[in-house]
């Protein structure tokens, strides 16, 4: 029980770690590419840090406090379900259709704190965040249809071991359109251009970020980088091939070997939401809902019938 | 033996005694005992479901009867406890005496809808509902009930049709015996024999009925009535009306399947791996989910936001019972189960807030989640389980109704209930925000939490939304027994398809680790200073009270832009210049035909003598 809890915590830290990171080499990359220096791959940490010890804090209510933290509390969740290795905590109930909720929910906690401060920029990113995430849900729901159906399974542990069989998802046909489409849809997962619509820098003041301070941007912060790890842990589980070595005799060795392949996937994928948001200027609302409602969905759509053919 | 009558007649009766006592306070306790006989008395035969529990009299040669099977029990027990709950609520909500009447008498018609036995009794509990909950919303608008009433009608002719027709073929109208008829007519067909059904008849029956069940769980297109009848009465009848009433277009579906499947498969053949006449249900139930969530999103009354989310969430139900297995069949009952426990709880809701503001449209609410924060607790457990958000009711059954759709290789219809549950989040957030979050209009400055008896039903149905969530072991067991075989294997806490797993209490535990972890970060941190809703960054602009600066007003703008061309199709238009033409049809009628002159009637008279002579009667 004790080891249980020990492993969960081992997993948290590493996510936070890992999320981190993927924060700070997005806006080195973004900035390389924009002929900037940026900013050492360490300061969101450092910005983290200087959120979460601020003197004052300010709130409006119990339903932002609690808002944030069952936005956090959440993205742990979803992460133990998602299979890392050998080592993830609740592989075994890595439901697909499950962890797609969940990954799903933090926004709903982070919706909720921010329309309670009643700032009309937050209600104003609340509406668009959900808009997107309705227009995104057509193309994501038929790529994780064509998954379901190929594999004949939920499980994601279970599709991550018939790649291990028989090569990664995206070298066949069928889920080679589906990951495409999944790949345009964790653009707006991601927030980042062009389907940042929900945040907007400079058009709407971050959106539902506008209020937060403090702690609360603090641990916001927190589970923006565990979200980024979620997010492209399961992109490359379910599509990359996720990674399970065996080839050590050493149990130690053969995790951080999994660890260290499961990186490089979710570095590439994120790489590619990089280069994409750094060409691309943002879409209106209704450009992005017309935009996933037609490529995206035809080609997750041709996925999953071919898939269930 | 004969408790069956009694859980059907005993809320008429306590209505009868209600309406005629007028006294408040006697015709409360009354009221509430009425719709508490049939919950006590259905827990009580619970142990001996095992053995047949029928009740039967002769009426004229024919069999009447009523019956409480596995199936019957599990929708009779959502009757009981959403309409105890509403009847509840009708305490604080109810205006008049008439009002106790009809609302227990729907609820005897629904009870004697689901515990029939034959399809006299079904169709004679059917009109018993309909009328009632017709008057129910009568007395609050003339046009909306007589939508709903005509609809209705329209529904009860097709079914009384189909009723005749397989009475005249079979000789018998008691549910086991049609069943065997028609199982013996695929038999036949099967055989390569003509059968006594012809492929015409099966259709004309399966489409009548399709048409009467279709009408009551709002079924697209003819969902119509429902956003204007549920809008348009008292809120804490509509837990009711949306919540079980429903439900008996639902059960109706059911019954098709007990009754005709193996006739309608061996008729109509497969359409890949779902029955041909069931994908045309789940069809059609997509198309409710998505038209239905849609308009929800675009509503700016509260009232209709929840009865087209209804509609919606019945579309659910409709894509699990078209799929035709035995694990969606149990999926659709399942979602039936929480749609009826999560609606229940936001009609509740939304009873009490008109009850304690009197308004109705978004625009004039705001900031109500501090002046109200039981009912706000329980509006969010109802929000988490309507999204679907585990470990809620309402993700327990959308998981089942998902993985059951989609290991069937349906992919149209799995890309159909993602987009649903998108849309469930966006209408409940646009509730949430314009509710309760924001700046509060001054006027509901003096605005009180829920009265006892809506706060008691509120409870009732939220503690169920978390129980049955947590532990969706309890009904999938319960679903188990209807089939007789374990579709849904794993034990209390756990369901488990071969195929998926969902472990609700282990979920709720490590949900509850990681929130204690966030909470932990926050505790950490510096003390917390509590600023007013006016001291938010608004680029310099000081924020004062009078201007409200909450979006409560056409919320998702973006998406009636975008939907504009779909939005131009409107059924109920559609439905109405039907209705429209008919009228001017009767008006040319009566100016030139039955114009009242009495001479003219008697030509009319002496024509058609004239041709009855010329034809030799």
């Amino acid at each position: 029980m004790l080891g249980v809890f020990l492993k969960a915590l081992l997993i948290i830290l590493y996510a936070t770690l890992v999320g981190f990171m993927f924060m700070g080499i997005i806006r080195k990359v973004t900035a390389r590419i924009q002929r900037r220096i940026g900013p050492p791959i360490y300061q969101p940490i450092i910005d983290t840090i200087k959120f979460l010890s601020k003197k004052e804090n300010i709130t409006h209510g119990v339903i932002y406090d609690f808002g944030i933290i069952f936005a956090l509390g959440a993205t742990i969740l979803a992460l133990m379900f998602i299979p890392l290795g050998g080592v993830s905590i609740l592989r075994a109930y890595g439901d697909l259709i499950l962890i797609t909720f969940l990954l799903e929910i933090p926004m709903l906690g982070i919706m909720f704190a921010a329309m309670s401060s009643g700032n009309p920029y937050a209600g104003i990113g609340a509406q668009r965040a959900l808009l997107t995430m309705l227009a995104i849900q057509v193309p994501l729901g038929f790529a994780i249809v064509a998954l379901a159906e190929y594999y004949g399974t939920f499980s994601t542990y279970e599709i991550v071991m018939a790649q291990q069989a028989h090569g990664w998802s995206i070298f066949h046909l069928p889920l080679l359109l589906a990951a495409i489409a999944y790949d345009i849809v964790l653009q707006a997962m991601f927030g980042k251009e062009p389907f940042d619509i929900m945040t907007a820098p400079g058009e709407i003041s971050l959106g539902p970020m506008v209020e937060f301070g403090g702690k609360h941007m603090g641990i916001l912060q927190i589970q923006h980088a565990i979200g980024l790890f979620a997010e492209t842990l399961f992109f490359s589980n379910i599509f990359l091939g996720g990674a399970v070595v065996t080839t050590f005799a050493n149990s130690i060795l053969n995790t951080l070997a999994t660890l260290g392949i499961l990186l490089i996937k979710q570095l590439a994928v994120l790489l590619l939401a990089i280069f994409i948001s750094t060409i691309f200027p943002r879409f209106t609302i209704d450009q992005a809902a017309r935009f996933y409602w037609k490529w995206p969905t035809i080609i997750a759509a041709l996925g999953a019938i071919l898939a269930s053919l | 033996m004969n408790e069956l009558p009694i859980i059907v007649i005993s809320p008429l009766v306590a209505g009868f005694l209600a309406w005629l006592l007028r006294i408040r306070g006697v015709r409360e306790i009354i009221g509430v005992a009425g719709s508490l006989i049939p919950l006590a008395l259905l827990i009580k035969l619970y142990p001996s479901l095992g053995e047949r529990l029928e009740f039967t009299i002769n009426v004229a040669g024919f069999k009447l009867g009523l019956m409480l099977s596995h199936l019957t029990w599990v929708f009779s027990m959502i009757a009981a406890v959403v309409g105890f709950t509403a009847i509840l609520g009708m305490i604080s909500t109810a205006r008049d005496n008439w009002e106790w009447l009809f609302a227990l008498m729907s609820l005897t018609g629904v009870l004697g809808v689901f515990m029939a036995y034959d399809l006299i009794t079904f169709f004679i509990a059917w009109e018993i509902m309909t009328f009632a909950s017709f008057m129910m919303v009568l007395k609050y608008n003339r046009h909306a009930s007589l939508k709903y009433f005509i609809l209705s009608i329209v529904g009860a002719y097709a079914m009384l049709i189909a009723i005749g027709l397989i009475y005249a073929k079979t000789g018998t109208l008691t549910f086991p015996e049609v069943s065997v008829a028609f199982t013996q007519d695929a038999m036949r067909r099967m055989m390569g024999g003509s059968g006594l059904f012809t492929k015409t008849e099966t259709m004309l029956i399966y489409g009548l009925f399709l048409l009467a069940f279709g009408v009551k769980a709002g079924m697209f297109p003819l969902h119509v009535w429902a956003p204007d009848a549920y809008s348009e009465t008292n809120q804490s009848y509509t837990a009711m009306f949306s919540g079980v009433l429903s439900k008996a277009g639902v059960y109706g579906f059911i019954l098709l399947y007990i009754l005709m499947y193996g006739k309608l498969v061996v008729e109509f053949g497969h359409f890949r791996s779902a029955p041909t006449f069931g994908y045309i249900i789940a069809f059609l139930g997509g198309l409710t989910i998505i038209v239905g969530g849609i308009l929800a999103a675009l509503q700016e009354d509260i009232r209709k936001l929840f009865a087209y989310s209804s509609i919606s969430q019945i579309g659910y139900i409709l894509v699990g019972l078209g799929v035709g297995t035995a694990l969606s069949i149990e999926a659709a009952i399942y979602h039936a189960i929480s749609h009826a426990l999560f609606k229940g709880l936001f009609f509740l809701i939304v009873a009490t807030l008109i009850y304690r503001t009197g308004k109705t449209e978004f625009k004039d609410f705001g900031g109500l989640a501090e002046k109200m924060p039981y009912t706000f607790a329980m509006a969010f457990i109802a929000i988490l389980s309507l999204a679907g958000i585990p470990p809620l009711v309402g993700f327990a059954s959308k998981w089942l109704i998902f993985e059951a759709v989609i290991h069937e290789n349906l992919p149209i219809l799995g890309g159909m209930v993602f987009f649903g549950s998108a849309i469930g989040f966006v209408y409940l957030i646009r509730f949430t925000y314009a509710v309760w979050f924001g700046q509060r209009p001054s006027d509901l400055e003096g605005t009180k939490d829920a009265p006892l008896p809506l706060a008691i039903a509120m409870g009732i149905l939220g503690a169920l939304n978390v129980v049955f969530g947590v532990a969706p072991g309890i009904v999938a067991q319960e679903l188990n027994k209807i089939f007789d075989k374990p579709v849904i294997a794993g034990n209390i806490w756990e369901l488990d398809l071969g195929f998926g797993r969902y472990n609700g209490l282990l979920l709720t535990i490590w949900m509850v680790i990681g929130v204690l972890i966030a909470a932990i970060v926050y505790f950490l941190g510096a003390n917390v200073r509590r600023v007013p809703v006016t001291d938010t960054y608004q680029s310099g602009n000081p924020i004062t009270m009078e201007y409200n600066l909450t979006i409560r007003r056409n919320f998702f703008l973006p998406l009636r832009e975008v939907m504009a061309f779909w939005l131009k199709i409107s059924f109920d238009r559609l439905y109405h210049d039907i209705w429209k033409s008919i009228e001017d049809f009767a008006e040319t009628a009566r100016n030139y035909v039955y114009n009242g002159n009495v001479q003219a009637y008697a030509w009319y008279l002496a024509i058609i003598l004239v041709i009855l002579a010329a034809m030799g009667v």
